[in-house]
């Protein structure tokens, strides 16, 4: 199992406190040797401020040995810079967090450092330090500290470098106290930030230009990586995931530069099969590229065969280009372990195979005419009685019910899907090609009136809900 | 001996008076054909002043003026010339009373200068011009020499400076302008004037100071140069007896004899740079004196200083563009091109620059006069450039099927040598910029070369004593070494170079059948936008590029890719000339022979080609596999129009439309008539066809490439099968088709799911009774012209929008609603039905939508350059 563990992969994408989680959860399914899991934890965690926790892992990995002395040196040090730090920021949070002040605060950041300056002296230096004090806080493992002090600090800082880096401090914060939802929204902002730099940065130039281009291909990497954990732990988060991944720019990056999150994506597109074609999801609107999601990984994954392959992409790979049923079982049987044994797929291993399941099915009976149960059964590593019933409920839950009859003397599915009559084609052609047109005349029109007409505009605006509606 | 030589001089000097005397007189139009004799002149210009007659008074009045300007400055010179020469003969010729040739050049000086005067006081500027010319020409017979410049000529100089500017003054002020030639005459006569001031820039102004000292100096100089010259001789005699083993002197033009000791190195290197790209040098004799100058040049900085002029004069030994550099001269320039490099790595004390402060050409320069780095002028990169150039250019030239050819070829690896070396010096000396250039020439070399070959040519490289830091031992493949150039190349910031070293890359990764890097390299290199806009080179570069990625593809066994890279460039039906392989027969324009020129001058040399025939049977075989099923599907007469490759097409139809087919000979032949088997559901006839060609053996790993066909031409034919006779069957048994195709059951089932799947086959599996099941529909007239109807009003609406849009910028807000609301019908629409049709259709009409704009750019581009180049 451990050619396809991605960990040693997605690890140099994270941060420190980011990838201790991953370690942890190799340990949990020892995949590797457990010595060697521990001695990786070890060497991570020396790096950070969590002292306590890096001399325990030392005691862990040599039971017999003494704990290094620097450990203790480098506590106290901590301890006094917290001290120091806590009070330089404390200043700054005494003058925040006093009502007046937060009521005077506008959405302008000059202002507001002006509004500072004149009435409570804080300047810009004072007010770094609220981002010196969360940065550390983070660095000892005090997580929602660190994203609070980080928060304010953003509210009040004009710096752009250090904005940036309080968001993703921020970002790592909230993934790590599990607040999916506020770190959704901070995932969000700061892929905002990311894809606005490029439209801010001088054209022309095209020497100049390669190295923010090359710097936000990095910023999106990280945020791929990162987003992992929000969106497999979002109850929203694998359409979420599908809707960013599958945008150009993030999808030429996963190209680019790490062409493994494909399992995630594969993954993602798998498991929004059943809230896109049920109808309780008729509540809440997926874009086409959630829709059509299956198909457009299908196609990278077909493009990106070369780089990276692995259960997973090569499900999909022989259930959608080879049509070959039995590889495709082959392969879920494999997959299915990789997505158990996955730190963040794990909790949807049932779901996924449940999901495949009806991909598996829904294909095959889209191509043939007459099944026979216990084929399909075995197609889907079912038992015949199991199969049966999971066929009932497919054929129930599909739109495919109208057509399929099951012949339980035979003990075969006929399929019977009379061909779409020509006339339904036509009008289906058709459809709607008259408010297109309705549409066009009134575009024109408006150019005619040189956009002088208030209500031509309000006009075309009440019209294009209805052709979506259409 | 040295009599007979000066003999054949003088008449020589004297032949080419007279020719250019002719030329001049051939230039002005005016009947002045008796120049030589400058009494003649004044009464032709009388002559054609009276035809003006007007101006006469003006004129005259003018003419008395300057004559009194230029009086003063004048009077009183004839003397001095006179008793100078005088002495100047005394000492230069004491014993015998011959006026030696110095005296008679400096006697004809003088003439000339007496004329200047005459035609000056009748304001006659076409005779001064002349006149003047002459002059010029002697004085330059002087340097020819290495004499020094008689005071006489600088005074003259200055005197006719001084003239000038009256002359023009007054022609501003005159109401009466000279008529056109004289005043032609005038103006010329005051360029040449300022040209020479310009030359002799010291002389004069050493002149101006004081100019009694500087004719001291000049008789000084003279006296002192007849003793040397004569010692010189005789040392001469003395010294180089090895090689001229009898009283043979070396004698250089008009009888001077040449002295080659190390002293006199820088005075006679001037001399040959001097008389460089003058009209009757003898430039096999140049490089001849520059060799025995090598000789006993001693020192670095003159070694250094003799071989940039033997190297460039051996390149200059030939003028015409069209003709290539003889291979023992290239060789030898090759040579000094190493040792060059050698001495200047060597010695760090030496740099030779492209632009470097003045210095004094005529003395010995060490690291110590310089306080350390002595900087030359020179470059050697462009020595390399030229080499390599040289080398392509008689590539060209000589007959690729001879021996001769290939013994050429084996120079490569000298020259790969040298590149090297100059890289290694590069890098050590840390020039940015030619080190860039030198690494896109060696690149250029091994980007298109095997492995083997590009071994072979490193391990002569390897050789050398000093190593650049990117060599294949240390950089352990082909790969890696092209990788490490082009890398570097990426960096160094040279646009040119940088597409150039991209488009490299791409090629070789095609070359090692890499398709999928060389595909990303090429997407993501956007270089299909910009290529439009730069030079021919690099875009044939591209073409080549673009072309060996197709026959990656070809060979990886990708045939739809194939198919459509190499489209692009067949459909232009100018193969050859888009590759610089062949000159294209225009059949409405004919080239001006410039065109025809620089054309030829872009030919690849042969051994660079990409077999053009095996290209066609790859382009077409491929196409033939994507061709064929896709019409075998069409039923309808309407959709028949839909083709993807046109050429492919056209070539069926010619086939189709013969009467007789005989066996096939040629490899459009065998395709074409695989192609007939294919459509006919005999596959085994096709593969046979198809792995008969012949040319495939030039293909690398041709084996794998013919069992990878035979496999493809299995699965099309299987295909073509179904779309063909689906309709008269109800049922069909798998095993059966599995049978005839000899395909394992499994591939067959796969093959057929897929094509149900995406609706390109309207049937069923049944899997009890392991059939196909074939849903006919069979449409009624009426329906399907409804059908049509639909799709047409459908595309009208589609093209009234899109229309729309470009009117309002395509930015207006009607656009993107347009967009998002087209999106989702048509999105909900082919969800139901098309399934994953569709998009294959998209994508495809993407790349073919770039084709085309590939392939017209490149048409309309090509003689486009060419007509601006012969501009």
């Amino acid at each position: 199992m451990a050619e396809h563990d991605l960990t040693k992969t997605i690890i140099p994408y994270l941060d420190r406190h980011l990838s201790l989680p991953l370690l942890t959860h190799l340990v949990d399914f020892s995949i590797f040797p457990v010595e060697e899991v521990q001695v990786a934890q070890y060497e991570l965690a020396k790096g950070t401020n969590m002292f306590d926790y890096a001399v325990d892992l030392f005691e862990r990995v040599h039971p017999d040995e003494e704990v290094p002395a620097e450990f203790e040196g480098k506590r106290q040090n901590a301890v006094s810079t917290h001290e120091r730090l806590q009070q330089e920021a404390q200043a700054v949070l005494d003058v925040i967090e006093n009502p007046d002040v937060a009521q005077a605060l506008r959405q302008d950041k000059n202002q507001n450092l002006q509004y500072l300056k004149d009435n409570y002296n804080l300047t810009l230096e004072q007010i770094t330090a609220l981002y010196n004090f969360g940065q550390f806080q983070y660095s000892y493992g005090n997580y929602s500290g660190a994203a609070d002090y980080l928060y304010h600090f953003r509210v009040l800082s004009t710096d752009n470098d250090l904005n940036t880096s309080a968001h993703w401090g921020k970002l790592a914060s909230d993934i790590l106290t599990g607040r999916w939802e506020v770190a959704l929204e901070e995932l969000n902002t700061l892929r905002d930030a990311i894809d606005s730099r490029s439209s801010a940065s001088v054209p022309g130039h095209s020497a100049a230009a390669t190295e923010p281009a090359l710097i936000q291909l990095h910023s999106r990497t990280w945020v791929l990586h990162w987003s992992l954990f929000v969106y497999f732990n979002h109850p929203q988060g694998r359409t979420l995931l599908l809707e960013t991944f599958l945008s150009p720019s993030y999808l030429n990056t996963i190209q680019t530069s790490c062409p493994w999150i494909l399992r995630y994506l594969a993954t993602a597109a798998i498991l929004s099969r059943k809230s896109s074609s049920s109808p309780s999801s008729a509540a809440a609107p997926v874009s086409a590229r959630v829709r059509h999601a299956i198909r457009e990984v299908v196609k990278v994954i077909q493009m990106e065969e070369y780089q990276f392959q692995d259960p997973v992409t090569s499900f999909l790979k022989e259930l959608y280009i080879e049509f070959d049923f039995e590889a495709a079982q082959r392969e879920l049987t494999l997959a299915e372990k990789v997505i158990g044994n996955d730190f963040f797929l794990g909790e949807f291993r049932e779901e996924f195979l449940d999901n495949a399941r009806y991909l598996i099915s829904e294909a095959y009976c889209r191509i043939h005419q007459k099944i026979d149960i216990g084929d399909l059964s075995e197609r889907l590593n079912l038992s015949r009685d199991e199969g049966e019933k999971w066929i009932v409920n497919l054929i129930r839950e599909t739109r495919m019910g109208a057509d399929a009859k099951i012949d339980l003397e035979k003990n075969v599915i006929e399929i019977n899907r009379p061909p779409l009559p020509i006339y339904q084609t036509v009008i289906e052609k058709t459809r709607g090609l008259a408010l297109r047109t309705q549409a066009l005349g009134a575009a024109v029109a408006r150019t005619g009136q040189q956009g002088g007409g208030g209500s031509g505009v309000a006009k075309n605006e009440i019209q294009a809900p209805a052709v979506a509606v259409n | 001996m040295s009599r007979f030589f000066r003999q054949a001089g003088d008449s020589d000097s004297e032949s080419e008076e007279s020719d250019d005397e002719l030329m001049s007189s051939g230039d002005e139009e005016a009947p002045q054909r008796p120049v030589i004799s400058t009494t003649a002149k004044p009464a032709m210009s009388r002559f054609l002043r009276t035809a003006d007659s007007d101006s006469s008074s003006s004129e005259s009045d003018e003419d008395s003026d300057s004559d009194s300007d230029a009086g003063p400055t004048r009077s009183g010179l004839p003397t001095h010339d006179d008793s100078e020469d005088e002495d100047g003969d005394d000492v230069d010729a004491p014993g015998a009373r011959i006026k030696s040739a110095t005296e008679r050049r400096l006697d004809e000086m003088k003439a000339t200068g007496k004329g200047m005067e005459n035609a000056l006081k009748i304001n006659d500027w076409v005779a001064i011009s002349n006149e003047f010319d002459k002059l010029v020409r002697l004085i330059q017979r002087q340097h020819n020499l290495s004499e020094p410049v008689p005071p006489f000529y600088v005074r003259t100089l200055v005197g006719l400076e001084s003239s000038l500017s009256i002359a023009v003054a007054k022609e501003k002020e005159a109401k009466k302008k000279m008529n056109a030639t004289n005043a032609k005459a005038l103006t010329a006569v005051k360029q040449k004037v300022k040209k020479a001031i310009k030359e002799y820039e010291q002389d004069v102004k050493r002149f101006q100071e004081d100019p009694e000292a500087f004719e001291r100096e000049y008789s000084v100089v003279i006296a002192h140069g007849a003793p040397t010259s004569a010692s010189g001789r005789r040392s001469n005699i003395t010294g180089s007896d090895n090689e001229t083993i009898d009283d043979f002197t070396t004698v250089g033009k008009g009888g001077k004899v040449l002295q080659f000791t190390s002293e006199g190195i820088f005075k006679n290197l001037q001399a040959v740079q001097e008389a460089r790209g003058k009209k009757n040098t003898d430039r096999a004799e140049q490089i001849r004196i520059l060799e025995k100058l090598l000789e006993v040049a001693i020192t670095p900085y003159q070694q250094i200083r003799v071989l940039l002029a033997l190297i460039s004069s051996r390149f200059d030994y030939n003028s015409s563009v069209a003709t290539h550099m003889p291979v023992e001269l290239w060789l030898s320039a090759q040579h000094e091109v190493d040792q060059l490099v050698s001495i200047v790595a060597s010695d760090s004390n030496y740099s030779i620059q492209e632009v470097t402060d003045d210095y004094d050409e005529l003395i010995e320069r060490t690291p110590i006069t310089e306080n350390g780095v002595v900087w030359i002028r020179g470059s050697i990169i462009s020595f390399i450039d030229r080499l390599d150039d040289e080398f392509t250019r008689s590539l060209q030239n000589i007959d690729p099927h001879g021996t001769e050819y290939v013994d050429r070829l084996k120079d490569e690896k000298v020259l790969y040598c040298t590149i090297c070396r100059a890289q290694a010096f590069y890098e050590k000396t840390r020039q940015g910029d030619p080190l860039g250039r030198v690494i896109m020439r060696r690149l250029e070399h091994i980007y298109s070369k095997p492995n083997t070959v590009v071994q072979a040519l490193e391990a002569g490289a390897e050789a050398s004593e000093i190593l650049s830091n990117m060599t294949l031992s240390i950089q352990g493949t082909s790969s890696a070494l092209i990788h490490a150039l082009c890398v570097y190349l990426y960096k160094a910031g040279n646009p040119l170079l940088r597409t150039r070293a991209m488009l490299s890359h791409i090629y070789h990764h095609a070359l090692h059948n890499d398709f999928h890097t060389a595909r990303d390299m090429l997407l993501m290199s956007h270089l299909q936008e910009s290529i439009h806009s730069a030079d021919v080179a690099t875009q044939i570069l591209y073409n080549r590029t673009v072309v060996q990625l197709g026959l990656c593809a070809f060979r990886s066994g990708l045939i739809k890719e194939a198919q459509a890279t190499l489209q692009d460039i067949f459909t232009t039906q100018r193969v050859k000339e888009l590759l610089a392989q062949g000159v294209h027969q225009q059949r409405f324009q004919i080239l001006t022979p410039e065109q025809e020129k620089a054309e030829k001058q872009r030919q690849l040399p042969f051994h660079m080609h990409i077999n053009t025939e095996l290209l066609e049977a790859a382009f077409l075989v491929s196409s033939m596999l994507v061709e064929i099923p896709l019409l075998a599907s069409i039923d309808s007469e309407e959709m028949k129009r839909k083709t993807i490759s046109k050429p492919f097409r056209r070539l069926l139809d010619f086939a189709d439309r013969q009467v007789f087919t005989g066996p096939p000979e040629s490899t459009r032949d065998h395709i074409m008539q695989a192609s007939k088997a294919l459509q006919d559901g005999e596959w085994e006839e096709c593969r046979d066809l198809i792995q008969s060609i012949k040319i495939w053996s030039l293909m690398p790993e041709a084996v794998a490439v013919k069992e990878m066909l035979a496999k493809r031409i299995q699965e099309q034919g299987l295909r073509t099968y179904l779309f063909t006779y689906a309709p008269h069957y109800s049922t069909l048994s798998i095993s059966l088709l599995s049978r005839t195709f000899s395909l394992p059951l499994r591939t067959v089932t796969s093959i057929v799911s897929k094509m149900i799947w995406t609706e390109e086959l309207s049937a069923s599996l049944d899997q009890s009774g392991g059939v196909v099941v074939f849903h006919r529909i069979e449409l009624s007239r009426t329906q399907q012209l409804a059908q049509i109807v639909a799709d047409k009003v459908a595309a009208m609406v589609d093209q009234s929008e899109k229309a729309l849009d470009i009117k309002m910028g395509g930015t207006g807000g009607w656009g993107e609603r347009g967009d998002g609301t087209k999106g989702d019908k048509r999105g909900e629409q082919t969800q139901e039905r098309r399934g994953r049709g569709e998009r294959t259709r998209g994508t495809r009409g993407a790349r073919g939508g770039r084709g085309a704009r590939f392939s017209q750019g490149l048409g309309n581009q090509m003689p486009g350059q060419i007509t601006q180049r012969a501009g």
